[in-house]
């Protein structure tokens, strides 16, 4: 029992990183209709620049606090400005081309985002250093629980509560809740709907730059392809929450996180993608729209 | 058409001069060059035929490969007995695969061919039921004997690749003068209106998922051949992305748009070999270039021109 409480918890850390970067492909869904490939990779290139960054601050000897505040600063707007341009380079003149055209560009815009970091870093593995948050660690009636994985869990819960608040109480939100149901309508409303394709694309950037620094501080190892692997499975939980659906992608990240680690701990790792597709399509067989349904049409 | 004819006429005396005027390493690029087109002319039949976005097309590939190795190395059955069993197998999976997820929707069917492939991937590193080998894969797979002819030397298994190509490209051919094609044709533009029309929806997608199953296995066979073993990273998802990138490039359902596509994304990249290092990030640039410039892919195809009498002002 203590041991299933512990992968739990586990499972409720990696559950909420895939949780903020499946906000990003479902933000892009639903408003676009495109699943954009190269997230993945931006999450990814958000944990080398943090790295990066990370490493000079140590080596001017600024303060911890100062260090990590600077890392998720730069990699988080340096990513956000990335998104946007990505969105505007690779997917804005094929708006209105062929559905798979957009999505070969996509694919092309993953491969050059991919070995451009190879390119910069290199083929080898980059590890994280250790004491980026302090190494306490509480002890919870057997369940053991390290300052890590509380601020990876406190910090997404509050980015999500803002993002829920911001959709669902601003006018911006109205407008990206308006796109999402119907773009020529919104347009006919006076809704500039570049400029929320843009918010969009910086808000997914955001949310998923975050959770590629909380990877990099969580498992400490970076690679150059790790973006498909994050970036699938972060979408895997897009899909089980409900495209589209703000509040489906963060409970189908917590689930995919959950069930991950359980897989993880009881059956083997060789088999762990597999299974998590197997779950994915008996879900989209049993209830195609996922858990929470896709995005219907509401009142504003 | 006869124009055409005598431009695939050309292609083919060029394929069949190929082989004596260059060096052995480019012999073997222009063998699984012609088997790649295959895969892909198969894929069309799903992606660009039926309108179906499949991402998993590695997974039928591999199927036939497999098929053939273990059926080869384990049970001793030659190799052209192995064919028809491997297009069996990988039609019935390709049915069995599609059936419970046809209805889904575009993106959804990509995701989940995407995961079929990773499954199968993982089974065959992981050694299901000991007969695939692990991540080594299999070794010291036979030559195919036709007529009492031993295809082993290299020429002889480019022939015998561009033939299979041939065959490949006049089934197609074929599918788009029949009423197999029209359907998938009229699926693809609309689903309501040719289900209105009588067209069994379910039945025809299903049928072009056991189509383009059966020959990309046909071409894995040939490609076990070919290097005489197999391993699950042939197969990988990434293999799949491929296939799907190159019938988008090239031009969905259009037969010289495929075969151009092949070669800029399998042939054009031997030749840079040398910068193996930036080769790819230059490689991803191009392909949001070549959309951009290209949505309809490099060479689309012209399909069902409207009588003159229609635009005529009346």
């Amino acid at each position: 029992m203590e041991i299933f409480l512990q992968q739990i918890v586990n499972g409720l850390a990696i559950g909420s990183i895939y949780a903020l970067v499946a906000i990003g492909y479902t933000m892009v869904y639903g408003v676009m209709k495109l699943i954009n490939f190269a997230h993945g990779d931006l999450v990814a290139l958000a944990a080398y620049i943090g790295l990066t960054v990370l490493m000079q601050a140590f080596g001017m000897h600024i303060t911890n606090l100062w260090a990590i505040i600077l890392m998720f600063v730069v990699s988080a707007l340096f990513i956000s400005l990335f998104g946007v341009l990505l969105e505007r380079l690779a997917y804005r003149p094929l708006r209105r081309a062929p559905r798979l055209s957009a999505v070969v560009s996509a694919l092309g815009a993953s491969l050059a985002i991919e070995n451009g970091i190879m390119l910069i870093w290199g083929p080898n593995i980059k590890v994280f250093p250790s004491n980026v948050f302090p190494s306490a660690s509480w002890h919870i009636s057997g369940v053991v629980i390290n300052s890590t994985q509380i601020a990876i869990l406190l910090l997404s819960v509050i980015l999500m509560l803002a993002l829920y608040i911001f959709i669902n109480k601003t006018k911006i939100g109205a407008a990206i809740r308006a796109s999402a149901i119907d773009q020529d309508a919104a347009k006919l409303m006076g809704i500039n709907v570049n400029g929320i394709i843009i918010a969009i694309f910086a808000l997914g950037s955001f949310l998923g730059s975050i959770g590629g620094l909380f990877i990099g501080i969580y498992y400490r190892e970076l690679y150059f392809q790790m973006g498909w692997i994050y970036g699938l499975n972060a979408f895997i939980a897009a899909i089980i929450g409900g495209i589209g659906n703000i509040p489906g992608a963060m409970l189908g990240g917590m689930l995919l996180g959950i069930f991950n680690v359980l897989i993880a701990g009881y059956v083997s790792n060789g088999w762990s993608e597999a299974l998590t597709f197997v779950l994915l399509i008996i879900i989209l067989i049993i209830k195609p729209t996922g858990i929470l349904g896709e995005r219907v049409a509401e009142k504003v | 058409m006869k124009k055409s004819f005598v431009w695939y006429g050309i292609f083919f005396v060029i394929a069949i001069i190929y082989p004596h005027f260059v060096d052995p390493s480019w012999v073997d690029i222009g063998t699984t060059f012609a088997l790649y087109s295959v895969v892909a002319l198969s894929q069309d039949i799903v992606l660009g035929k039926a309108g179906m976005f499949d991402m998993g097309h590695a997974t039928f590939f591999g199927i036939g490969a497999y098929t053939a190795a273990i059926l080869n190395t384990t049970y001793n059955i030659p190799i052209m007995y192995t064919i028809p069993i491997a297009i069996a197998l990988s039609a019935l999976f390709g049915i069995i695969i599609s059936w419970p997820i046809i209805h889904l929707r575009g993106d959804y069917l990509l995701v989940a061919t995407i995961g079929f492939n990773i499954i199968f991937y993982q089974a065959l590193q992981n050694n299901v039921f000991g007969l695939t080998g692990g991540p080594n894969g299999i070794f010291g797979i036979g030559t195919p004997m036709i007529f009492g002819i031993n295809i082993a030397s290299q020429k002889a298994i480019y022939y015998f690749a561009w033939l299979i190509l041939l065959v490949t490209m006049l089934i197609i051919y074929n599918i788009d003068k029949s009423k197999l094609g029209r359907a998938f044709h009229y699926l693809r533009e609309s689903e309501i209106a040719a289900e209105s029309f009588g067209v069994n929806k379910r039945f025809y997608k299903v049928l072009a998922f056991a189509l383009g199953a059966g020959l990309a296995s046909l071409a894995g066979v040939i490609f076990a051949v070919q290097y005489a073993a197999v391993s699950p990273e042939t197969f990988n998802f990434t293999q799949s992305v491929l296939f799907f990138t190159i019938v988008i490039v090239g031009g969905p359902s259009s037969i010289p748009g495929i075969l151009l596509g092949t070669f800029v994304m399998f042939v054009v990249p031997q030749f840079f070999r040398e910068f193996a290092t930036a080769r790819y990030f230059v490689f991803g640039i191009a392909m949001i270039l070549t959309m951009i410039l290209r949505p309809q892919g490099i060479w689309p195809v012209k399909f069902g021109k409207l009588p003159k009498y229609i635009f005529r002002k009346s």
